[in-house]
Formats: C-alpha cells, sequence, structure tokens
C-alpha cells in the first residue's frame, strides 16, 4: 500500500501534454530521481533541499501564482513552503509518498494561512471602522470566515491521516479523479477505495463538527 | 427502495454521479440527502481551484532562494533557473483525463502568467451529463447569463426523453427587459391524469434542487430566483409528480437536459 503515490518517477509526469518535459539522464550522484531525493531531504541531506528546490519550485510557486498572481504574495507563499518543509521534514516519511506531493501539501497550507491572515486583516479593518463611525452596527461578524476555518481545518486533519487514506483522498480531492480512476492508478480494489473515502470523510466531518463553526440550521 | 449505500453518499458528496437507481432513490429521500450535505462539508471546504494538483509550473525569481537560503542555512544551491521550470509535476497532479494544455510545457509562461486550469464540476458535469444524456451547451452563455443585463435568449438545451414515457423538449434561459432571468420551457409530452409535470433545476450531483413549478405540455415561461447560479443547477429535469400533496421530486424522471458550467 505504501507504494500508492511512491511511483516510479517516469510515470509521474504523463499528464498530457507534458509528457517529454524532461530528458532521460543517467541517474548517477548528480543526478538522483526523485525518491532519492525524498529520501536524502527526509536525512536533511542540504544539497536535497537545493535539488528538491531545483526540481520542484516551479509547481509550487505555479500554484502560488495561481492562488495570488504574480509577485510579493505570491513569493513568500513558495519560499515559505520550502522553509516550512525543510525545518518541518521531520513529519516528512519517504515510505509513505513522494517528496512533491508533500511540497504540495505545505503549499496548500500556506496559501489557506494567507487567506486566514488577509480575513483577518479585513475584519479588523472593518471593526476598526464601525468603531471609528460608532454606528450602532446590529450584526457583529464572525471571528473567522467559516469556510476559511474549515478550510484550514481539513487540511490539517489530511496530515494526520495515514497511507493509503491520504493519498486516496487527496486524489479526489485535488487531482479530481473519480474513485475508479483512482483504484486504477493505484491498483488499490474499487471497493476499498470506496470504503477509504467513506471513512476519510466521516473522520473530516468529525473534524469540522468538534472544531469547526456550527453552521447556520 | 432501500436507502443508498454509505459508501455511494460519500462518492456523492465528492461530486460523484451515481447509478440511476441510487440516483433516483437520493432525489426522493431527504435522509440520505441530508447525510451527503453533512459528508460534503468538508470536500466543499478545500474545493477550490487554487488547491487543484494541476498546475502550470512557474518559474520563482531569485531572490526566493535566497530567502530560503537565508533562513536555513542551507549552502548548496540550485543549479539554474531553467531546471525549475521543466521539472514534471508532483505525482498527485497527475491527472490522466486533463486537457492538453494550450502551451506547451517546454514554452514556459513568462512572468507569471498561468495557463487555464480545470476546476472540479466540470469533470462532475460531464460525467453526469453523459449518464443523463443531457445535451450540452456553450459554457460562455451562462457566464454571460450570470453578470449581464442584456435582454436576450442566452442559451438553450435539449430536453432529451429518459424513461418509457414519450417526453422531450426545449428549454432556453433568457434575460427579459427588466434584468430578471426565465426558463422557458417547450415541452413535448403525452397529458397526464392524476399525476402532473413538475421542472426542477438540479445539482450534478443531484443533491439539492430547486423546483420551478408545474409544467403542461406546450410553451411556458417560469421566472428564475434571484442570485441563483445556474453552474450549480446545471441540470434542468422534468418530473411526473403524483397528486399525494409531498412537495419533494418523485424520483420520477422523464425528461432532462444539462447546462454546460
Ligand atoms: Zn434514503
Amino acid at each position: 500500500m505504501t507504494g500508492l503515490l511512491a511511483r516510479p518517477a517516469g510515470d509521474l509526469g504523463s499528464v498530457a501534454g507534458v509528457t517529454s518535459d524532461r530528458e532521460p539522464t543517467p541517474q548517477g550522484a548528480e543526478d538522483p530521481d526523485d525518491a532519492e531525493i525524498g529520501r536524502r531531504f527526509a536525512a536533511g541531506e542540504e544539497q536535497a533541499l537545493a535539488l528538491a528546490y531545483e526540481r520542484w519550485a516551479g509547481q509550487v510557486h505555479g500554484m502560488a501564482v495561481r492562488a495570488f498572481g504574480p509577485g510579493p504574495d505570491a513569493e513568500d507563499v513558495t519560499q515559505q513552503t520550502f522553509i516550512s518543509a525543510w525545518t518541518g521534514r521531520a513529519r516528512y516519511r519517504p515510505d509513505q509518498g513522494p517528496l512533491p506531493a508533500w511540497l504540495s501539501g505545505v503549499c496548500r497550507h500556506k496559501i489557506a494561512d494567507t487567506w486566514a491572515k488577509r480575513d483577518r486583516m479585513r475584519r479588523e479593518a472593518e471593526a476598526a471602522a464601525t468603531q471609528a463611525q460608532a454606528a450602532p452596527a446590529g450584526g457583529t461578524t464572525p471571528a473567522v470566515d467559516t469556510a476559511i476555518a474549515d478550510r484550514l481545518l481539513v487540511l490539517e486533519e489530511l496530515d494526520r491521516l495515514g497511507q493509503p487514506q491520504r493519498g486516496i483522498i487527496e486524489l479526489a480531492f485535488f487531482a479530481d479523479l473519480t474513485h475508479a480512476q483512482i483504484s486504477e492508478r493505484t491498483g488499490i480494489p474499487l471497493g476499498t477505495v470506496k470504503s477509504h473515502i467513506r471513512r476519510t470523510l466521516e473522520r473530516l466531518r468529525t473534524r469540522l463538527e468538534v472544531d469547526g463553526a456550527a453552521l447556520p440550521a | 427502495m432501500p436507502h443508498c449505500q454509505p459508501e455511494q453518499l460519500a462518492l456523492a458528496a465528492l461530486g460523484e454521479p451515481l447509478p440511476a437507481d441510487a440516483a433516483a432513490h437520493l432525489v426522493s429521500c431527504g435522509d440520505c440527502r441530508s447525510e451527503v450535505r453533512s459528508l460534503q462539508r468538508a470536500v466543499d471546504a478545500v474545493d477550490v481551484p487554487e488547491f487543484a494538483a494541476s498546475v502550470a509550473p512557474v518559474a520563482p525569481p531569485a531572490s526566493v532562494w535566497a530567502g530560503i537560503a537565508a533562513a536555513t542555512g542551507v549552502s548548496p544551491a540550485p543549479r539554474s533557473e531553467a531546471s525549475v521550470v521543466t521539472a514534471p509535476p508532483p505525482p498527485v497532479a497527475v491527472a490522466p483525463a486533463a486537457p492538453v494544455p494550450d502551451d506547451p510545457p517546454q514554452d514556459p509562461p513568462a512572468g507569471g502568467q498561468v495557463l487555464p486550469f480545470r476546476s472540479r464540476r466540470p469533470r462532475v458535469l460531464m460525467t453526469a451529463a453523459a449518464a443523463l444524456v443531457g445535451a450540452v451547451v456553450g459554457a460562455g452563455a451562462v457566464a454571460v447569463l450570470n453578470g449581464s443585463d442584456d435582454a436576450q435568449p442566452l442559451t438553450s438545451v435539449a430536453l432529451d426523453q429518459l424513461a418509457e414515457a414519450p417526453a422531450s423538449g426545449r428549454a432556453e434561459v433568457v434575460v427579459r427587459g427588466d434584468g430578471s432571468r426565465a426558463l422557458e420551457v417547450e415541452l413535448d409530452a403525452p397529458a397526464l391524469d392524476g399525476e402532473y409535470y413538475e421542472i426542477w433545476l438540479i445539482e450534478p450531483n443531484v443533491v439539492e434542487m430547486v423546483p420551478l413549478g408545474v409544467v403542461r405540455p406546450g410553451a411556458q415561461s417560469f421566472e428564475l430566483p434571484t442570485g441563483l447560479d445556474l453552474g450549480q443547477y446545471p441540470i434542468v429535469d422534468v418530473s411526473v409528480e403524483p397528486l399525494d400533496g409531498d412537495p419533494t421530486h418523485s424520483g420520477v424522471s422523464v425528461a432532462r437536459g444539462v447546462l454546460e458550467s
């Protein structure tokens, strides 16, 4: 099961139209494969951070730019992603999945954190404006937007999932695959994929019910 | 029929279409629908295009690495910016059904320009459309519809026969002179006795639906609720309802079309 996301490197770039983007290179000390970089990264080898950046900073920054447009916010997200990944490398388990997938997960956290920070600042500014005008505003704004808070909780709970549960739900959430496609992709039987999805969604529901805001009826 | 299987309800929460019998049950069962809704909260929370794994790479400026090196004290440096851009996407990004990007990845977007990305819903929609034999109309038309005051017909969709009953027709979305939107329906179906036709707008996963009203064979117009997002309720559905006083969908659909989001 640990092979779920640990596909051979040659299989990783098989998005339509992105098949020929990397020249086959001899994989010596200069060009370790993805799994090798993951292992060395987890072991704290400095060269592995540079290699990971070389190989995946484009993807991470692509996500950041998609969220915030080109500029300081996106650059900050990319930078924070690699810094957090490096300082938190003890949480990365090479046998649980490839490094680029983990980096994407860290990047989602940074994006969600930035949204939450912006939301907080906006609310504080609004509250200040309301006070300045001494307006008897009837409704008080909630502390944080429910969707933004839910998002942070779900990402946090995903981090706690083991494999193959995490890989399965991430394929459903972020790669937009159906359960049949996930089964085909991972080789995990259809029924198993379905029951993992069910249990994971239940787990996420519980987390939101316990720690999230109550939803309006 | 019995309640849907728990696994099916989880798949519905993810927006996957269900087999016809389960979908029909879901349409008419409040318990199953509320279960789907409760599971869907987590799905919705992270269902934002910004999180999609498939993304066009963008090379960060050199200052980004400089900041990382300063914060971590790591001395080896990445070799070149070029290799950064041409790295393959992370594995979770691998999506066999992903559309081919407009630009080849060998030609990395300059200045942070990003390629169009797909959102989750259209996939669901297309699958639903295939399963439900709906005709699909252009996305642009609906997009125009959502934010425009132009008084003109925007889009139409064929309502295809679903069941044994020979019911079919067309539905057309129009914006009227006062800015309100309406669904003009032309229904070609036999008159009913002791039952009636009702028209609905339904979510792709058949959980939430908006009843528009009773529809008779022939041509009629239904005002669309203000603010209703047709992208969220793209299925135009005609059901047969018994005269039982139950306002929920009977589960018996006779014609359908799907507006593309
Ligand atoms: Zn039920």
